[in-house]
């Protein structure tokens, strides 16, 4: 898999394991009885006894002590005081939480990139309903809703509904859409129980995952089915969420196989515009799918998987009209539709292993006013891995995607020709070094690959690792990435505006005048030389820190450079349009700092913070007559930081607190938001969860985002509740 | 760009005080993953049955081996010290890679450490037939005719079984064992894990 680089698991470290030590640590009797009355039932009861015959409060005791001794030394190498596992039943060992403190080190110093991890922990206590909300766990990611089934994501800047240098992808399939590049959020979704973990790389990622990686990649991973066996089912409800229900059921199949399936829906409220009315964008989404894993022999395992799915939503839109008053806003609706299924095989032998995937993925779009898109992906992926020498890791691929669209247009939006189909094809290859003892890890390598509109693109980069202790690392990295043009910027016409005739511009026509936006077969690949540098610490057993320093330097990004004004005359009535051409004449450099600590106070209580900076610099070259102000600098907010407390209470209650801000973005006139979400959640036995969820508790109601090109309303976040149960079962 | 230069500055800083600083050195043998395995081992020890031939006493020690970079960093050794299984105490010895691997020979535990796992293919050739219950710490060391792999699920330590493997070693394993396995041969019984 094409995410092997990003395995550093934030496991939960501890655990109940780490709170047995502190009991043991304190010492007190009373703290002790707590931890008899509270654990006795998790860890002992219930268990074999097997053949030993330790009582199990002196198992209890020998826990303990196994814990104090894990809290407590860290460094030096006892030469005594070594609990005796021995005593430990083969039952209980396998119930105890590894405190992998040595391990992540390794695993986090093995990622030359800025990589953070959301885990299935993570996702849970947030009370996230939707993958956008459990990305605002991500450090410097910039996640803004925009409406109540609209969000703009965004990596190191330019942030926005049509975010094009972010790369998504769900179980290897990327969702990004060649149509306008850029992710449809509101159709991705999954079973948010079944998340093993959500990877976010921040910087370039082109080597591995081509174009289009360039300011991040997200990588949302599935468990196995192997790992979801038995039934959950989730019921919520809130204040902006009518109802939500999901089901998954996994089962077993011979030997080797296992599976899953699983179905979701959920409703949500429509929510209010900036003058306080309803914005009618309320949106309801049903899905389901399955999952298959298998080990038909030693060597192979398969994974076979798809979901389908239908989302209608809709939304406040203004659109120009040729007639007057020349532009009309109105509700408006629309749905998608679709599905997906992939295939992923893979081969080991005695010192490589090969994988070959393939997918298909159909996405239907209608929208009642703006347009139609059917857009069908082909995909097939090979990739062999070997082991040269002792110290050698080499990585190759090769890679095709086929893409057939067929779409139909609106005065507001039309796409030329009506029918596309595109192929690309790519190829990379990479090398691992490790030299000086492991100590410096070099990985160099590069992605070749050719796309029907601009031909050849290479995206090479070079990254190292050093280990400066058995805790701390340091990480550098030059990489190039290329933002390959989408269906959109080669053929559209966007009408935006209706300048009525003898008006402005329009004076000396007798016809209205409609400025457009054009797509151009002369629009190029925007390109990006990143500069990154990060350093990772794991200062003591409960203190870890990561910071991420980058420079990027794009050239080529787009403007829309005015053209000369042309007579339309289908649609009737006759117009003049004043066309402003995507072309490549913008460029510049963005730069920053990222910043995560994460650090266990007590055994229950944890706390992690994060804090970002960003500058934009980009601006229009001296060729450029483009005459929009907008560039993307003040479309991303300059400083964010969050703090999170999560805190185990007795009784089986879990509380979060998340505080959370995010500085104005100044060229939408949007005023910096603080936002303190609250999360709640109580299990009276292990297959049973209530939580309740608060979120936005600090104002009464807040903007977000102003979208870009669409005129879609942007809608006010407010103050919201949500509870939810969850039962599992075998 | 002045910026740039100085958060770059500032980055290399912070390393600089960090690496002088020498903050609590963590080394794997610290961790608790390698304590837990140790018990593991133990109890492995204690549930598998070796063929009489397997020992030159009725009393000689359970010799175990741990070939490649011994991650327990001695924890092992103190962990079996003074434990006896039906009269037989422990030894516990570091082994080099050789050719005819004369070093293993008279292990009846091999623990295989993850820094060998380039030489996986040839230790279970080596091994083949021999009394030896081989322990693995990489991943796929069972699939590939080791008989005991580690594995970790969810921070947890999960341990998978070759049976075929131990059946051509000659050693019996209990049930009780193998119900809290992975098993990982199509050959195998009624193994499962357990969960």
């Amino acid at each position: 898999m094409k995410h092997r680089i990003a395995k550093n698991q934030r496991k939960q470290a501890a655990g109940w394991f780490r709170e047995l030590g502190n009991f043991g640590h304190g010492k007190s009797r009373a703290n002790m009885r707590v931890c008899l009355r509270e654990r006795v039932g998790h860890t002992l009861g219930g268990r074999s006894q097997g053949t030993d015959s330790i009582t199990p409060l002196r198992r209890l005791c020998l826990l303990s002590f196994l814990g104090v001794f894990l809290t407590v030394t860290t460094s030096a190498q006892t030469q005594q005081n070594i609990p005796d596992v021995t005593a430990i039943t083969l039952e209980d060992l396998m119930n105890l939480q590894v405190t992998s403190v040595s391990k992540r080190a390794q695993k986090l110093a093995d990622a030359a990139a800025a990589i953070f991890v959301i885990t299935q922990d993570d996702i849970r206590r947030s009370g996230a309903a939707s993958i956008p909300e459990a990305l605002r766990m991500a450090p410097g990611l910039e996640v803004a809703r925009i409406d109540q089934n609209k969000w703009a994501i965004g990596s190191r800047g330019f942030n926005g509904r049509f975010d094009n240098k972010l790369l998504v992808l769900i179980d290897g399939r990327s969702v990004y859409t060649p149509l306008f590049s850029g992710v449809y959020w509101n159709v991705q979704d999954v079973m948010l129980e079944d998340v093993d973990r959500i990877e976010v790389i921040r910087g370039p990622g082109a080597t591995l995952w081509g174009a289009n990686a360039v300011d991040g990649v997200i990588n949302i991973i599935t468990k196995s089915a192997k790992l979801t066996q038995g039934a959950v089912v989730t019921a919520e409800a809130g204040t902006d969420e009518r109802t939500a229900e999901s089901a998954r059921y996994g089962g077993k199949v011979g030997d080797s196989s296992y599976y899953r399936a699983y179905t979701k829906y959920s409703d949500w409220e429509p929510t209010v515009g900036p003058t306080g009315t309803n914005a009618s964008d309320g949106w309801h989404a049903l899905r389901g799918g399955f999952r298959v894993d298998s080990t038909p022999t030693r060597a192979d395992s398969l994974t076979v998987q798809g979901d389908l799915y239908r989302t209608a939503y809709g939304e406040t839109l203004t659109v120009p009209t040729l007639s007057a008053p020349y532009s009309s806003t109105f509700p408006n609706s629309g749905n998608y539709s679709g599905g997906n299924i992939l295939g992923h095989w893979n081969h080991a032998f005695a010192r490589s292993s090969t994988s070959l995937q393939m997918y298909y993925d159909d996405t239907n779009t209608v929208d009642n006013s703006l347009f139609t898109d059917h857009e069908g992906v082909y995909d097939i992926d090979f990739q062999h891995d070997l082991h040269v020498g002792e110290s050698q890791e080499f990585v190759w691929g090769l890679g095709f995607r086929s893409i057939q669209d067929s779409n139909g247009s609106s005065f507001t939006v039309s796409l030329k020709p009506n029918h596309n189909s595109l192929n690309q094809y790519s190829g990379f290859l990479q090398d691992e070094v490790s030299l000086f003892d492991k100590r410096l890890r070099v990985t160099f390598g590069s992605k070749f690959e050719h796309n029907k509109f601009t031909g050849f693109e290479v995206e090479p980069n070079v990254r190292f690792v050093g280990i400066l202790s058995k805790n701390q690392s340091i990480w550098a990295a030059i990489s190039r990435a290329v933002r390959t043009p989408a269906l959109t910027e080669e053929g559209l016409q966007l009408n935006e505006a209706v300048i009525p005739a003898g008006f402005g511009p329009c004076s000396t026509s007798p016809f209205p005048c409609v400025v457009s936006i054009l797509g151009s077969p002369q629009f190029k690949s925007e390109d990006l030389i990143a500069y990154e540098v990060g350093y990772r610490i794991q200062a003591t057993s409960t203190v870890s820190a990561d910071i991420a320093t980058f420079y990027n330097n794009y050239t080529n990004l787009r403007s829309a450079e005015p053209g000369a004004p042309f007579v339309e005359g289908s649609p009737t009535p006759t117009d003049v349009v004043i066309p402003f051409v995507a072309s490549n004449k913008m460029s510049g450099g963005t730069y920053g700092t990222e910043l995560f600590a994460d650090w266990r106070v007590v055994p229950k209580w944890r706390l992690v913070g994060s804090y970002s900076y960003l500058q934009m610099d980009i601006q229009k070259n001296k060729d450029s007559s483009d005459p929009t102000p907008d560039n993307p600098n003040g479309a991303s907010p300059r400083h964010q930081w969050y703090l999170r407390s999560s805190l185990d209470l007795p009784k089986h209650l879990e509380q979060d607190l998340t505080l959370r801000y995010v500085d104005h973005l100044a060229s939408l006139n949007i005023p910096s938001y603080y936002s303190l979400d609250a999360h709640l959640s109580w299990k009276p036995i292990a297959s049973l969860e209530f939580a309740v969820g608060g979120q936005n508790l600090l104002n009464h109601q807040h903007m977000e985002f102003i979208p870009e090109f669409i005129n879609t309303t942007p809608t006010l976040v407010g103050r919201t509740v949500r509870g939810s149960i969850t039962w599992r079962f075998e | 760009m002045r910026k740039v230069g100085l958060l770059i500055v500032i980055t290399c800083l912070l390393s600089a005080m960090a690496m002088g600083s020498h903050a609590a050195g963590v080394d794997s043998s610290d961790s608790s993953e390698y304590l837990i395995k140790a018990g593991f081992i133990y109890n492995f020890a204690k549930l598998v049955e070796w063929p009489t031939t397997a020992f030159p006493q009725p009393d000689s020690p359970i010799v175990i081996g741990i070939l490649g970079t011994d991650p327990f960093g001695g924890t092992l050794d103190r962990i079996v010290a003074d434990k006896k299984i039906d009269g037989r105490g422990f030894a516990v010895k570091r082994v080099k890679w050789s050719k005819d691997f004369k070093d293993v020979k008279d292990c009846n535990i091999l623990f295989v450490s993850l820094s060998e796992k380039e030489h996986i293919d040839s230790v279970v050739e080596a091994m083949k037939g021999l009394p030896i219950l081989t322990i693995g710490d990489a991943p796929g060391f069972a699939k590939r005719g080791g008989i005991i792999n580690f594995t970790l699920e969810d921070n947890k330590v999960r341990f998978e079984v070759n049976v075929e493997a131990a059946k051509h070693a000659d050693l019996t394993i209990s049930s009780r064992l193998l119900t809290l396995a992975t098993i990982v041969q199509q050959a195998a019984a009624d193994g499962r894990k357990s969960e």
